[in-house]
């Protein structure tokens, strides 16, 4: 239980409001460490709810499935320059960002990981990957503002970002294929 | 399974019987007798350079015109800074990879004599250009001066050649750990595995540089993008630095405990600090270019923060040792609140050298927690005040635990053993060489903070006052120099005697055991692509917003510049 403590903690402190002006301003910032750290909170979390409601998880979530496709979806939902904005400008909407990321996709993760089969890993390793790549080929061309909030020069490192996220994904699904970890342990 | 892996903890046990019976491996010990051999004529050479500059900046020894102040620099530098410090690095831990694990396997020995080739080839090409000066650059070449096309060249050498010892490490840790399973890397081994991570990492962002560099140092373009460089080179350049400070601190938590009749202090400790240090490590580059132009504020100050990240782990090492100081002490029956320390072997070099290591260490690491600040930095950047910081960070903790291995490492590989005589030339070794640093670095700050120059040689600025009144400093900083010169070619010889004269002898490796009730090391230690994972996501943190800002709003690039 102590993970979901420090989940709690991390959950209030990234909620303060000079927290989240600062991990606002920037971009890159925004969408590369508050959301990732929001995710990370329903991770901490997740050890908790599993324990008090087993029933839940194992009724809806029994071969992982439902949980990554719901991962998935509010990812995808995340990567999209008008959601950003839209947090930005709608209070109704950033209050929808800091309850969907934790509890909507990094419960679930946590939760469906553990039960998903290899193909099924490798599968959202891919697809990750290639979806992290088109967003930083996305970021990097265009010409324009994706966002009315952010300039062009941080759409571009936030592009930038993507590019070395999708190709530390690579490097890491690769290890997994060519390295047995059962070997070692 | 079971009996699987017994029969291959046994057949483990059987080879590390053997090794214990016949001593290191001769092959392996010929390869880390050359880098470390290397490794001092470096610290030779670029000893009697120093001294030429001490001399000079006092006033006192006009340079021929053939030889010039910045060329004598340049060298000084990358001899020191890169030369030295890299070689005995790989050959300090190749051998200690060969002592824990059983021996370097004979592909990995391979890779060792291949990079010790390309490094040579290397600094074959660097020394040229400076000798024949054509790269009076210094050794952190920064753009716009440009040095000739094959210094470059060399410095890629240098840097395939870390590579090769990099991979090599890692083929030789994974082939151990696929034989033992269920087991912690042993703890040296697991240092070693650290400083590889960090040489291999943290020079992607000086191969960029270079790479960056070269086209415009051959010609074929006519501008380059000068604070792009600057910060692609204190990427790795901040990352060196603590890279040797990691193998130091090796010695001082593996080593001294045994040396001194304790214990280790704490495995799983230890073991954070290195993540720590993994983690933490490329990322303070920017606190070197704190006073540099088209950084914004935000980014310095968040590169402070992570700066200062670093001085975390080694509080944990300074707990780490003075707890076993105190330990070790009081097992001999010290009593009082500070009677271990005079029980400690003051009168045994491989305990006294890497002693005084830690105790400069002290004001080495406040005099850096003090210029990783705005204004402080403000006030000494371009001062002598920086050049006596690293020389107490690197030219006493760093290189007084190098010799502090010496001592133990060279006989060991040689199977020679440290006469009581070579032990006394030992002692007045440290002692000379700790009262010529104290004397220069001293000088150096003191002088720094009245406003002395750095890479600057000697000018009265046409007897301006101010500048005359830096003279007494500058000559004190000249006679640590020439009792330091004294030092080196002590430590020269010492290296020389138990390389080759030394009478013949059984020494240890010394290793130390844990504490009888310390507690298991955790497990997710040794998940090493967690951690790089972690290391490259503060990686991205740092870098990818300042370094997009500086490509894309790049300022018109410079031409090149030869200054001397």
């Amino acid at each position: 239980m102590k993970q979901a403590k420090y989940g709690l903690v991390l959950y209030i402190f990234l909620m303060l409001p000079p927290v989240i002006t600062f991990l606002e301003s920037v971009m890159a910032i925004h969408m590369h460490m508050q959301m990732p750290l929001l995710l990370i909170v329903g991770m901490l979390l997740a050890p908790f709810f599993q324990k008090h409601f087993p029933q839940f998880f194992g009724t809806w979530n029994k071969n992982g499935v439902p949980g990554i496709t719901l991962f998935m979806i509010i990812v995808i939902y995340w990567l999209m320059p008008r959601t950003m904005d839209e947090a930005l400008t709608e209070p109704i909407v950033e209050v929808f960002k800091f309850i969907s990321l934790p509890f909507l996709a990094g419960i679930p993760l946590r939760d469906s990981w553990s039960k998903l089969t290899g193909v099924s890993k490798n599968i959202i390793y891919v697809l990750l990957s290639m979806l992290f790549g088109l967003m930083a080929w996305l970021y990097i061309a265009s010409p324009t503002q994706l966002c009315n909030n952010y300039l062009l020069i941080e759409q571009k490192a936030l592009g930038w970002g993507f590019l070395l996220l999708a190709a530390s994904i690579v490097i890491y699904f690769l290890s997994t294929i060519f390295i047995d970890e059962s070997k070692y342990v | 399974m079971a009996t699987i892996t017994e029969g291959v903890m046994q057949k483990a046990s059987v080879k590390d019987k053997v090794t214990k019976l016949l001593g290191v491996n001769s092959l392996d010990a010929r390869l880390s007798l050359v880098f470390i051999g290397i490794a001092f004529i470096a610290f030779l050479l670029g000893g009697i350079l120093g001294l030429l500059q001490g001399l000079n900046r006092a006033g006192l020894l006009e340079l021929p015109a053939w030889l010039n102040y910045y060329q004598v620099l340049t060298a000084h530098g990358v001899l020191l800074v890169l030369v030295f410090s890299t070689t005995f690095t790989i050959g300090y831990f190749y051998a200690a990879l060969s002592h824990t694990l059983g021996g370097l396997l004979p592909k990995v020995r391979k890779m060792g004599w291949v990079a010790l080739g390309l490094m040579v080839i290397g600094v074959v090409f660097v020394a040229t250009t400076i000798i024949r000066g054509n790269a009076s650059v210094m050794y952190t070449f920064y753009p716009p001066m440009q040095a000739s096309p094959w210094f470059y060249v060399g410095l890629v050498f240098l840097v395939i050649g870390i590579w090769v010892t990099a991979f090599g490490a890692f083929i030789n840790v994974a082939h151990w750990r696929k034989n033992h399973r269920g087991e912690h890397l042993p703890l040296l081994a697991y240092f070693a595995t650290g400083v590889f991570v960090l040489l291999f990492f943290g020079s992607f962002g000086v191969t960029a540089e270079v790479l960056y560099i070269l086209p415009w140092a051959f010609g074929w373009t006519d501008t380059i993008n000068v604070i792009l460089t600057r910060t692609l080179f204190w990427s790795f350049g901040h990352t060196l630095v603590n890279i040797w400070y990691l193998t130091a601190v090796s010695t001082w938590y593996i080593a001294i405990p045994k040396l001194i009749g304790g214990k280790l202090f704490s495995d799983s400790l230890a073991r954070l600090v290195v993540i720590l240090l993994v983690i933490l490590n490329i990322t303070g580059g920017f606190h070197h270019q704190i006073i540099d132009p088209g950084i914004t504020p935000q980014i310095k100050f968040m590169h402070v923060f992570m700066s200062l990240a670093i001085g975390f782990p080694s509080m944990m090492t300074a707990f780490a040792m003075f707890a076993v100081f105190e330990r070790a002490g009081r097992k001999k029956g010290a009593k009082g609140l500070l009677g271990w320390f005079k029980v400690l072997p003051w009168g045994d070099v491989r305990f006294l050298a890497p002693m005084i290591a830690m105790i400069s260490f002290i004001p080495a690491g406040a005099g850096g927690i003090a210029q990783t600040n705005f204004q402080l930095n403000q006030v000494v950047h371009n001062t002598m005040y920086i050049v006596g910081h690293f020389h107490l960070t690197l030219g006493v903790s760093v290189v007084m635990s190098f010799c502090g291995a010496v001592y133990w490492l060279v006989p060991h590989l040689t199977k020679r053993v440290l006469t009581p005589a070579m032990n006394k030339i030992g002692v007045a070794q440290t002692i000379i060489w700790t009262l010529g640093m104290t004397l220069m670095s001293g000088a150096m700050h003191w002088v720094g903070l009245q406003g002395s120059p750095r890479r600057t040689s000697y000018t009265t600025y046409g007897d301006n006052a101010t500048a005359l009144g830096w003279d007494p400093y500058l000559f004190l900083l000249a006679i640590g120099g020439t009792l330091l010169i004294i030092g080196c070619i002590l430590m020269f010889y010492i290296v020389f005697n138990l390389m080759f004269l030394a009478p013949k002898g059984e020494t240890e490796f010394p290793i130390a055991e844990p504490e009888e009730d310390a507690l298991p090391t955790p497990k997710w230690t040794e998940r090493w692509t967690m951690i790089i994972v972690l290391m490259l996501a503060v990686v991205a943190m740092a870098y990818v917003i300042p370094l997009v800002d500086m490509i894309f709003n790049a300022p018109p690039g410079s031409p090149p510049f030869r200054t001397w």
